[in-house]
């Protein structure tokens, strides 16, 4: 079942990887909404408008049940009829017995959500009620047979020539793919639907419980014709959509449209409330109330987060990954990141197992979440509950439980793999081929040897030039620069050395435990924070310093989370995490500033924001500063902070194939920006875009901040 | 934000959603206009201040055809729908209409061109700053009420903005002062 499952979802990745039309489709989208959205936010204090939708969201799902009651005593009051259901069965025989009771053969529907969430179109047909999307969006996956891609864009993967051709079929006449035509054409078609139904099925973006309305908003107007032709008027309305007040609908209103399109507000927001008249009687309206696994997500503390969504797509518009292979394959009903938190809660962990993998961990989504979810986080969360029901798989397991706990294996593995390799690396620094059937892995990218000397065996030999040291700095190396780049930890000894600081290597400290919590190994995870922590603080440093953010932030957030119900570490964990900087941070807020570089005749350079450093750390002005100060020209390429495409084993094991697709995307941006230098702060990066760039025999440098700022005191 | 700002805001973001905005100095200025761009019968549901005009006749006296009953029956052949505004926002230029009874949708919704006759006095600078005005329009136990922002649009074909899908295609505001100072009435 799960090896079926994996195969199918691998297909899936293929099909929409040999589709370049989609990701030009995605990534022209992405860009223009990106600036759409910057100019709809211009001049509001985005933190804060986050935060307020953030409360009002956990307000109510603190007093749901209050607000429910509410709401449907004041909707009830305006004569509509309320139902809660359970459950998708639930909610889809309420709607096809009122069907069944009151004649109804044709429905017309505007957009929702849940009714792709519970499969309502086609409990309709099995009904003998014909349902008509009338979202221009909608119809056409509707007539094409397909699921949407996109929450707020349908059918963003199609193109106009097939919906010339769908819409072909419906009027039995070649059409031309002109898109006026074709708009043209919906509203003619869909007009006569419309007056023909005996029911409008919408779903609602709010439930105002203070007045017991529903508020929707839409650009088309079909969701106004949905509510106002018929004379059954069907809401479907998932429970977490409640707002306390009307100034809490208000807050909604003027957010969502910035977020999900850029727009300032959409052509309509309409407010319902109860039995409004319709033709010579009154409406007959039907809030369907849904649960369907939101009160489980509710009780989740670590999850529940995730209710504050106001379903605006930001969260697929900035993903790498959704960019590169679209709706249907990351996603079930609901897409991108917030899709795999929703579909594990609403249809089920095997629908959400293998898209809880497709996140590669750069936090966009974070960054522009309207309703602050740290989807990450949760994303993460769930990696760990499917490994606890799957397991992680029996390799990773032995890693990580056996060998990586234990310091000494691990790093002894390290070094014998630095001498087995020599057959590959024929002792260069560089491997550029992988033979037999890891070959796929060096195709689009050199990898780095493993040095044949690892940091901590070197570090002895390293010189300090310090006289009065002002500080004592202890390096957390991380595996990368301790066994692949120990290159950059001369750097950073020199470097520091120069601003008055001395370095020390802490021998007993270990990987961070980051690859074994991303594949979901918490246990793990914690007891390597607990070894770090304990190898770190025991050299009593007055700052510890980073060349990597991802152990940045393990240092930073990760021990603190993984140890705070430990009475022994968990004050240790919040002391390290206070005097944890990467180096950057360390220079500009605690070593003296930039003004110490004073250099100048560098390269033409360009900046690559590392995810963790930027959206984890939050530092991305710092290094920047550092590299100007330093004598650099700086030159900024397009989507600086996009994500290399790295993401640990994301590239080499669960998506190399993606990550490939995705450091594609960056060389473009790196090339056109005709720097001669790509900096960053990432070893990881590093490791992804120097390998990119040697494969394509680039002449630009990719080179780590510190080695640029160790070249000025060289020169 | 002041009056004049406020006018100018709301004129710039109207203009910016797709609406057209005239000025009119008189009702019968506003009735030539319709004449002149109407493009065929006009809906006109029933609301204070047209009654008070006496809209309907002004009308048919220009020459126009009016259709002011049957509305159901009558709506889909209609070239424009006629209307009031309860109030508006300068930040969006957003017209809010109160929409319970069911003329008002029809003549909102089905048709190809919309015009709104708005007094200037009763532009809000933003939706929050009108919420209490919006509590009282939703006070009723029943209650449909519209906010509008240019004509209906739709960009799910290629990203492409294309404009008037289900909804008008056009929306003419027309400027009166005079019609109202209450937000509570259209």
């Amino acid at each position: 079942m799960k090896k079926v499952r994996m195969q199918e979802y691998k297909q899936r990745i293929d099909n929409a990887l040999s589709t370049p039309r989609l990701q030009e489709a995605l990534h022209r989208f992405g860009d223009a909404w990106a600036k759409a959205r910057e100019d709809a936010f211009l001049g509001l204090d985005f933190e804060a408008l986050r935060a307020e939708i953030a409360g009002c969201k956990d307000e109510v799902r603190r007093h749901r049940e209050r607000y429910l009651s509410e709401f449907i005593r004041n909707a009830e009051n305006a004569g509509a009829r309320v139902v809660r259901a359970r459950n998708a069965e639930e909610a889809c025989r309420y709607i096809t017995e009122l069907a069944r009771e009151r004649g109804v053969r044709t429905a017309v529907k505007s957009k929702s959500m849940v009714s792709e969430e519970i499969h309502l179109n086609k409990a309709l047909e099995e009904a003998g009620v014909r349902p008509v999307e009338t979202d221009l969006g909608e119809w056409i996956v509707q007539l094409a047979g397909e699921r949407p891609s996109h929450m707020v864009m349908p059918a963003i993967h199609m193109f106009r020539q097939e919906v010339a051709e769908l819409f072909g079929q419906v009027t039995g006449q070649p059409e031309p793919p002109d898109i006026a035509h074709l708009v043209q054409l919906a509203r003619n078609q869909l007009r006569g639907a419309f007056i023909e139904a005996e029911m409008g099925i919408s779903g609602a973006n709010i439930a105002v419980a203070e007045t017991g309305g529903l508020v929707l908003l839409t650009n088309e107007g079909n969701a106004r014709l949905v509510a106002t032709l018929p004379k059954i008027h069907v809401a479907l309305v998932g429970i977490e959509k409640l707002a306390p007040s009307l100034e809490d609908a208000l807050r909604i209103i003027q957010v969502l449209p910035k977020s999900a399109t850029g727009q300032p507000i959409t052509s309509y927001v309409t407010w319902i409330g109860g039995a409004v008249p319709c033709g010579e009687g009154d409406k007959e309206l039907h809030i369907v109330l849904l649960d369907n696994g939101r009160s489980a997500l509710a009780e989740s503390p670590r999850c529940r987060d995730a209710l504050r969504c106001i379903r605006c797509g930001a969260c697929a518009n900035v993903c790498p990954v959704y960019q590169t292979v679209g709706g249907h394959v990351f996603g079930h009903v609901y897409i991108g990141a917030i899709g795999i938190v929703l579909t594990a809660f609403y249809h089920g962990l095997d629908g959400a197992a293998e898209i809880v993998r497709a996140c590669i961990g750069c936090r966009s989504c974070v960054s522009v979440c309207p309703a602050g979810i740290d989807l990450e986080d949760i994303i993460l969360h769930l990696r760990e509950v499917i490994a606890g029901e799957e397991g992680i798989g029996a390799g990773k397991s032995v890693v990580f439980k056996k060998i990586m706990r234990n310091r000494r294996l691990f790093h002894g593995m390290l070094r014998t793999a630095a001498i087995l390799q020599k057959p590959v690396t024929r002792g260069e620094r560089t491997i550029r081929h992988l033979p037999l059937f890891f070959s796929g892995l060096t195709e689009w990218r050199t990898l780095p040897a493993i040095a044949d000397t690892p940091l901590r065996d070197s570090w002895t030999k390293l010189p300090q030039k310090v006289e009065n040291p002002k500080a004592r700095v202890a390096f957390f190396a991380g595996c990368l620069n301790d066994f692949v780049y120990p290159e950059l930890g001369e750097d950073l000894v020199t470097v520091l050395n120069r601003l008055g600081a001395e370095v020390i290597f802490p021998e007993e400290q270990s990987c961070c435990g980051v690859p074994a919590s991303y594949s979901g190994d918490r246990e793990t995870a914690s007891e390597m924070a607990e070894q770090n922590v304990r190898a770190l603080l025991s050299e009593k440093p007055d700052y510890v310093v980073t060349t990597c953010p991802t152990c940045t932030m393990a240092l930073q957030r990760d021990f603190v989370e993984h140890l705070k119900d430990n009475p022994v570490w968990a004050e240790k964990a919040r002391r390290l995490s206070e005097i944890t900087f990467d180096v950057s941070r360390l220079i500009t807020d605690k070593l003296g500033g930039a003004e110490v570089f004073q250099g100048s005749g560098g390269d033409l350079t360009t900046y690559h924001d590392s995810c963790h450093l930027k959206r984890g750390a939050g530092v991305w002005r710092e290094p920047r500063r550092l590299l100007a100060a330093s004598g650099r020209e700086l030159t900024e390429m397009a989507h600086a902070d996009r994500c290399c495409g790295f993401g640990g084993s994301y590239s080499f094991a669960s998506h190399p194939a993606v990550a490939r697709r995705i450091l594609e995307d960056k060389l473009t941006d790196i090339e056109a920006s005709d720097a001669k230098c790509v900096a960053m702060d990432c070893p990881g990066c590093l490791l992804q875009i120097r390998g990119g760039l040697e494969k394509k025999e680039s002449p630009i440098r990719a080179a780590h901040t510190i080695e640029l700022l160790a070249d000025t005191f060289r020169r | 934000m002041p009056e004049e700002n406020r006018m100018k805001t709301f004129l710039e973001a109207a203009g910016r959603s797709g609406a057209k905005t005239v000025f009119c100095s008189s009702p019968a200025q506003a009735v030539s206009y319709l004449r002149d761009h109407s493009g065929g019968s006009i809906l006109l549901p029933s609301f204070s201040s047209s009654r008070r005009l006496g809209l309907a006749g002004l009308l048919r006296d220009a020459g126009c055809e009016v259709i002011d009953s049957d509305f159901r029956r009558q709506s889909a052949a209609a070239a424009a729908g006629l209307t009031g505004v309860n109030f508006a926002f300068a930040e969006t230029g957003t017209l809010v209409l109160e929409s319970t009874e069911e003329p008002v949708r029809l003549a909102t919704t089905l048709p190809e061109r919309h015009f709104a006759l708005l007094d200037p006095r009763k532009i809000f600078p933003d939706a929050r700053s009108a919420a209490p005005v919006l509590r009282q329009l939703q006070s009723g136990t029943r209650h449909f009420v519209a906010f509008v922002t240019g004509p209906s649009r739709t960009a799910d074909i290629e990203r492409v903005l294309t404009i008037g899908v289900h909804g008008p295609r056009e929306v003419h505001i027309l400027l009166l002062e005079g019609l109202s100072d209450d937000p509570l009435e259209m």
